[in-house]
């Protein structure tokens, strides 16, 4: 009975032309990214297996480049990951629905009415400005979409740095006033939980674990996905080690071995990108152990340093991206490397007392020194007023 | 010939220890530090690194010493005497010290030709080397905030946070480190401008005669009077 309830997904993943083979050792990929043991594989593949329920979902965009959906768009030629994100039924993504208009907007409203049953997976930047006018949709503003979306929604996935807290959307100056999904509902005092994945992209294996675990684990009917976030809502077991933790340049790092410039030797030896500005130690994803384009390559092992996307604020933080530092925005000045700023300020200091040295040396303190005050001045302006103490 | 007698009762040979180890434990930390900063030579980062670390536990513990010894050990309440009291108070404000945070001003700006009175530490003097305690402590604390095996404790967590982020942690961290060169620039030329009797004293514990003081700060003899 039981090897008849496999065949339903063998045959499934036959017809995308994966293995059972294939099949397990995805789910153990994934069941390393829950940090679950590989005891959890058969648990995993039944749960896949056995995910007969469609879960309805929407996929709502706010001030987003779209870039997330491409993500997830990697995903597009057959391949397993599908087969779990097939478990997701998207009623309405702006940008993949078949629908237009009118029938397209209908269909979303229809799974809003469903209440407690859909995932609302949010892409981009909540934008506040102009009166929430910076964004509409369907004749109304985005704000008032996400408003209407998100109480009746079993949980909320924020995917990508600008649905997470504003990411480049929200880049100084925003204009567009932009906040992150989590904030905005806060301030609206609608408590749906919300699960947080950034980066700029987020990464589609991100998704499918989280799905694995809300969805196919029971995560979120037992409440234990809210142990498993950090103190920014993201799952601890993709953000809790930084790049640097597991960068595959580490070794070169250690050595001392930087690239200086791009189009270098060193840069061709693939040494560690730590002086052009690479923001790995101080960036919390697991980017080294995922991948990014089916596990392709990733950012740093491309040759690029990590900007930090996975971090809060990260436009501001982490530009100019190819420096260790950040800019200060300086009144007046504008944009300044804190090292300029500490080199003028000791400058100055250094002047300072070399003028003072002058001073010293014109006034014969630094030779024979001066002479010590009898009394103190305060005693000596007493003793002139009424005979002293 | 106008300096103070510079005995050995002002700086115990405790304190000319942990001198040395601040000097030379600052120094280490400032070296590798810029180049943690930005590694501007190959082949030095575990060495760096490990200096850093080495010499960051060593600053911490000579603090600890140096403050515990500040309650136990006694050192001359003024230059030009060999009068001792309980350390920590030398770091207090003292009855010489007080009216005088003006005159030092002053005598320091050229608006006063006579040295003001003081105690073994003249007010600007104390407020300044005071500092370095919670500078020294900023730099540990915003360190340990930065440091891999202690960045995520919930304690250096919850600083990181409130400043921003870890990259805002790391350039107050590095401020910080500017703060101690600024203050280790002022500190040597003030201490050795007037004559470079001090330093013989603080690192070479070398006595240096010259004029004695009585506790009201009144010149009462000595080489120079």
């Amino acid at each position: 009975m039981a090897h008849e309830d496999h065949d339903a997904i063998y045959d499934l993943l036959a017809a995308r032309g994966v293995s059972r083979r294939d099949f397990l050792k995805y789910c153990g990929s994934i069941a390393a990214l829950l940090g679950l043991s590989q005891s959890f594989v058969p648990e995993i593949a039944r749960a896949v297996n056995q995910a007969a329920r469609l879960q309805p979902a929407v996929w709502l965009h706010g001030g987003a480049c779209t870039g997330c959906t491409e993500s997830m768009a990697q995903l597009g030629t057959p391949d397993i990951a599908t087969v779990v994100l097939d478990i997701l039924s998207l009623e309405f993504a702006d940008t993949l629905s078949m629908a237009q208009g009118e029938d397209a907007l209908a269909a979303a409203e229809a799974v809003f009415e469903r209440e407690g049953e859909y995932i609302l997976i949010y892409e981009g930047a909540v934008m506040k400005g102009f009166e929430g006018n910076a964004l509409r949709v369907g004749g109304m503003t985005g704000l008032y979409e996400l408003e209407h979306a998100a109480p009746g929604a079993a949980a909320i996935v924020a995917v990508g740095s600008c649905a997470v807290d504003g990411g480049f959307v929200m880049a100084n100056p925003n204009p567009a006033d932009a906040t992150g999904v989590q904030a905005y509902l806060e301030e609206k005092g609608i408590d749906t939980p919300v699960i947080n994945l950034p980066t700029c992209p987020m990464n589609p294996d991100w998704v499918v674990a989280v799905i694995v675990d809300v969805l196919l684990l029971g995560s979120l009917e037992t409440g234990a996905i809210l142990d498993k976030l950090d103190r920014f809502n993201r799952p601890k077991y993709i953000f809790s080690q930084t790049i640097h933790d597991n960068c595959p340049r580490r070794g070169h790092f250690e050595n001392g071995n930087f690239v200086t410039e791009f189009g270098t030797e060193e840069e061709a030896k693939g040494y560690c990108l730590y002086k052009v500005g690479c923001k790995g130690p101080q960036t919390y994803t697991n980017c080294p152990i995922v991948r990014w384009n089916r596990k392709v390559s990733w950012c740093v092992e491309s040759g690029a340093p990590c900007i930090g996307c996975g971090s809060l604020d990260w436009v501001d933080v982490g530009a100019p991206f190819l420096n260790r530092h950040r800019d200060l925005p300086l009144p007046n000045i504008g944009n300044t490397q804190p090292s300029t700023i500490a080199g003028v300020v000791a400058g100055v200091a250094a002047a300072g007392l070399a003028v003072h040295g002058i001073g010293m040396k014109a006034t014969g303190r630094t030779s024979g020194g001066a002479p010590y005050e009898e009394m103190k001045e305060r005693d000596r302006k007493r003793m002139k007023k009424g005979g002293g103490e | 010939m106008a300096h103070p007698a510079h005995y050995r009762e002002a700086h115990p040979f405790i304190f000319v220890m942990t001198h040395w180890i601040n000097l030379v434990s600052i120094v280490a930390l400032t070296i590798s530090g810029f180049y943690i900063h930005y590694p501007f030579l190959p082949g030095l980062m575990s060495v760096a690194r490990g200096m850093h670390f080495f010499f960051m536990f060593v600053l911490l513990i000579n603090l600890a010493v140096r403050i515990i010894g500040a309650f136990t050990v006694k050192s001359a309440t003024r230059l030009g005497s060999r009068e001792v009291d309980t350390d920590i108070k030398n770091w207090l404000p003292q009855k010489l010290n007080r009216g005088q945070m003006w005159p030092w001003l002053k005598y320091y700006l050229f608006l006063k030709k006579e040295h003001p009175i003081g105690a073994k530490y003249g007010v600007l003097q104390k407020l300044a080397y005071l500092f370095t305690v919670p500078l020294t402590l900023a730099a540990a604390y915003t360190g340990f905030a930065i440091w891999g095996p202690t960045m995520d404790w919930g304690f250096f967590i919850a600083g990181t946070d409130a400043v921003g982020g870890p990259m805002h942690m790391r350039i107050i961290h590095y401020y910080i480190m500017w703060g101690f060169i600024v203050f280790t620039a002022i500190h040597v030329y003030l201490a050795n401008i007037e004559g470079t009797d001090p330093s013989k004293l603080i690192f070479k514990w070398q006595e240096t005669e010259g004029l004695q003081f009585d506790a009201e700060g009144k010149v009462i003899g000595g080489k120079g009077h």
